[in-house]
């Protein structure tokens, strides 16, 4: 946050504030600081913001000339679901590879938040996210278990088609800061809640350079051409057609109870008689 | 040839544990009664089972005790009349046994109490008893051993058990205490820790005479009621199932059909159907909320599983089993591929009304089996035609048994391909 930005943004919303003297005024906006950091480490109750993530991996096979041990070249990855850029909430991605590799622990300090390496043989990654401290204190771990070989049998190893093994989940943040709220306003990486009523948010900080964010998608990434893409619209409409018939079977069930339970209630009483 | 040749093992390869094994076996001989060859089969094993040798059984009494029975004449200090009796009995070296007869210490009395008249007139008037009657009573009773039953039948005036019993145990009780040196001294006593009471005693055997003289149609009448109200009660089981935490008012609406259950006007219709488990199940969510909530962050298929498990808690592995064979058959992903809040909360439901259907399968079978047994074949016809009858457990079993899950990992979502499916799929579409 720059200096002028903040006092121009001061200047918009308490005009009060612009004291007659430079000096004067700086004392001022540093207490109104104060307070602003203590009103955005305030938590929101019952609002979450989740950040929809696609993890996976990518390998190339590397031909029949390629080493033994070098048969695969890969890449696992934590992106934006969109592809947005992720380093606004992840501050580092820690992988944790196979003990046979050399530094097995590879730190990740930016966007796009990926390690490639070359190798034969398929594990489980151990991914560790460390946030913004605005975001949250406690790191995630996500696992994903590196896939060369592709699952089908029958299909062959190619050199020109990936294997490509991608999980979409959510990072959830229940009850988040407002800071972090505020810092995300206008973040297409992240699914905001629907604030509770009469709830006002501090404005939202101005996003830095734009050329800068960019840097961190993974619109333009050399392997986007295999992405998958995860539609929660196909997702949703196969529930709902599952539901159709579940409810449809119950409420025929229904029915047949209360015909059963008409002629018992038949029976009986003719039994009665 | 053993195990050590087909090793091309030498054939005393531990010498040294040999030897050492080896004294204690000289020490323990070939028991006799068994020939060498099959002690040697047993290797010298110890025997399974302690046995007691052959030898130890067979064993004669020592020889200089001469044994032998005579018929000899006895007393017995339980007879007052000196009658002389004969019995056979086991006689060592020529002396007879002495000592009571041994079956005497059999012959017990009853103490009963004896009161002088001082003490009669003192304590024990009552307006209900002159003193004749007591004495008789109390004469009665030792003559008898207290078999109430016996002084009942004696007692010249018509008196019932409990009046009887009464009489002397108040009578017993009320000296016990007069004699005492002071009250706490018989507090222990049975007679007065313990007082007869009439009333209950009565009552008691005015039930067990009312159980006792019931005929056999009030006996069936009964039966029916209770089974009935076991079947009501069994009803009200499934929808625990569904919730995963019964409700106080569903707790409270089954308590009302139970109690009304051994009245003549329940019927089947008065069940209600159970309660959705909406409340209970919002309620289990929360807490598992809460939990994910202390995490600060978590993925949102954790979530998930989290609120699967806490939805399956009171279900059976099978049940569990059963929903998601209904998953797969209904093409839907087991963990959903795209999870987000809303396709997270879809699933969820849909796995709720899996539950609902399979226990509504349930209810379905039950009743049938139940309305059959009603029918006493009577009733042969009936608006169900038996291919309704038996389409829920058939579809059931063909998810669940006949197609394997290699079949339903290869298909496509929701399409039918295995010839196991098409009978239940065009049931199925019929009823839609």
């Amino acid at each position: 946050m720059t200096n002028s930005s903040s006092s121009k943004k001061h200047g918009q919303d308490q005009p009060e504030l612009s004291g007659p003297t430079p000096k004067s005024q700086r004392t001022k906006m540093g207490k109104s600081e104060d307070n602003e950091k203590k009103n955005l480490g305030k938590k929101l109750k019952d609002v979450e913001i989740s950040v929809p993530i696609v993890y996976g991996n990518i390998a190339f096979w590397l031909g029949k000339k390629a080493s033994e041990y070098q048969s695969h070249k890969w890449t696992v990855y934590v992106r934006g679901a969109t592809n947005e850029d992720l380093g606004t909430i992840v501050k580092r991605a820690v992988f944790q590879l196979h003990s046979s590799f050399n530094n097995p622990t590879r730190v990740v300090e930016s966007p796009p938040f990926e390690l490639s390496e070359a190798g034969w043989g398929e594990f489980e990654v151990a991914i560790t996210l460390y946030f913004h401290s605005d975001v949250c204190d406690k790191p995630l771990n996500l696992y994903h278990h590196l896939k060369l070989y592709p699952e089908d049998e029958n299909s062959s190893m190619s050199t020109k088609k990936p294997v490509v093994v991608e999980f979409y989940d959510e990072i959830v943040f229940p009850d988040p800061s407002e800071a972090f709220l505020a810092r995300m306003q206008s973040n297409p990486a992240v699914n905001l809640p629907r604030l509770p009523a009469g709830h006002t948010l501090p404005p939202p900080i101005p996003v830095e350079d734009a050329s800068k964010r960019r840097k961190g998608d993974t619109k333009d990434h050399s392997l986007s051409q295999w992405f998958t893409n995860f539609s929660e619209a196909d997702e949703l409409l196969q529930l709902a057609a599952a539901r159709q018939q579940v409810q449809a079977h119950i409420a025929k069930l229904r029915r047949q109870i209360n015909l059963i339970d008409g002629q018992h209630q038949q029976l009986k009483s003719s039994s009665d008689q | 040839m053993d195990a050590k040749d087909i090793l091309g093992l030498p054939k005393n390869s531990f010498p040294p544990l040999e030897k050492k094994s080896r004294p204690p076996k000289e020490s323990q001989r070939k028991p006799d009664g068994i020939s060498r060859e099959v002690y040697a089969l047993t290797g010298g094993l110890p025997p399974l089972m302690p046995a007691i040798e052959a030898s130890q059984l067979k064993k004669r009494p020592p020889s200089h005790e001469k044994i032998t029975w005579q018929w000899l004449p006895f007393t017995s200090s339980a007879r007052k009349d000196n009658l002389q009796l004969y019995h056979w009995v086991r006689v060592v070296n020529g002396v007879p046994p002495t000592g009571d007869y041994s079956f005497a210490k059999y012959n017990k009395s009853v103490d009963v109490i004896k009161y002088t008249d001082e003490e009669y007139d003192k304590y024990l008037t009552d307006p209900m008893w002159s003193k004749e009657e007591t004495d008789q009573l109390f004469d009665l009773c030792e003559r008898f051993d207290l078999r109430f039953v016996v002084i009942a039948d004696r007692f010249p005036s018509s008196r019932t058990v409990e009046e009887l019993k009464d009489r002397y145990y108040s009578v017993s009780r009320a000296i016990l205490i007069a004699r005492a040196p002071s009250s706490g001294d018989v507090a222990a006593h049975p007679l007065v820790k313990e007082p007869y009471n009439v009333s209950q005693e009565m009552e008691r055997k005015r039930a067990l005479s009312m159980v006792l003289s019931q005929t056999r149609q009030q006996e069936r009448r009964d039966e029916e009621v209770l089974i009935e109200a076991k079947r009501i009660a069994e009803l009200r089981i499934p929808p625990k199932v569904v919730e995963v935490s019964q409700l106080a008012a569903s707790n409270a609406g089954a308590e009302v059909t139970e109690r009304s259950a051994p009245g003549e006007t329940v019927s089947p219709s008065n069940v209600q159907p159970p309660p959705t488990g909406i409340p209970s199940t919002l309620i289990d969510n929360a807490s598992t909320l809460a939990t994910l909530r202390m995490l600060r962050v978590y993925l949102r298929t954790y979530a998930l599983e989290q609120m699967v498990q806490a939805a399956n808690a009171s279900a059976g592995l099978r049940t569990i089993k059963r929903v998601e064979q209904t998953l797969q058959d209904l093409g839907v992903n087991l963990k959903p591929r795209v999870p987000t809040k809303a396709v997270c909360a879809e699933h969820l439901e849909l796995r709720k009304e899996i539950l609902t259907w399979l226990n509504l399968q349930k209810q379905v079978q039950y009743k049938e089996a139940e309305g059959s047994s009603f029918r006493d074949g009577s009733y042969g016809e009936t608006p169900l035609t038996p291919k309704d009858r038996t389409f829920i457990p058939d579809s059931m079993n063909f998810g669940v048994e006949r197609v394997s899950k290699k079949d339903q990992k290869r298909k496509a979502p929701g399409a039918p391909s295995s010839s196991a499916h098409k009978r239940p799929r065009k049931l199925k579409a019929s009823d839609l």
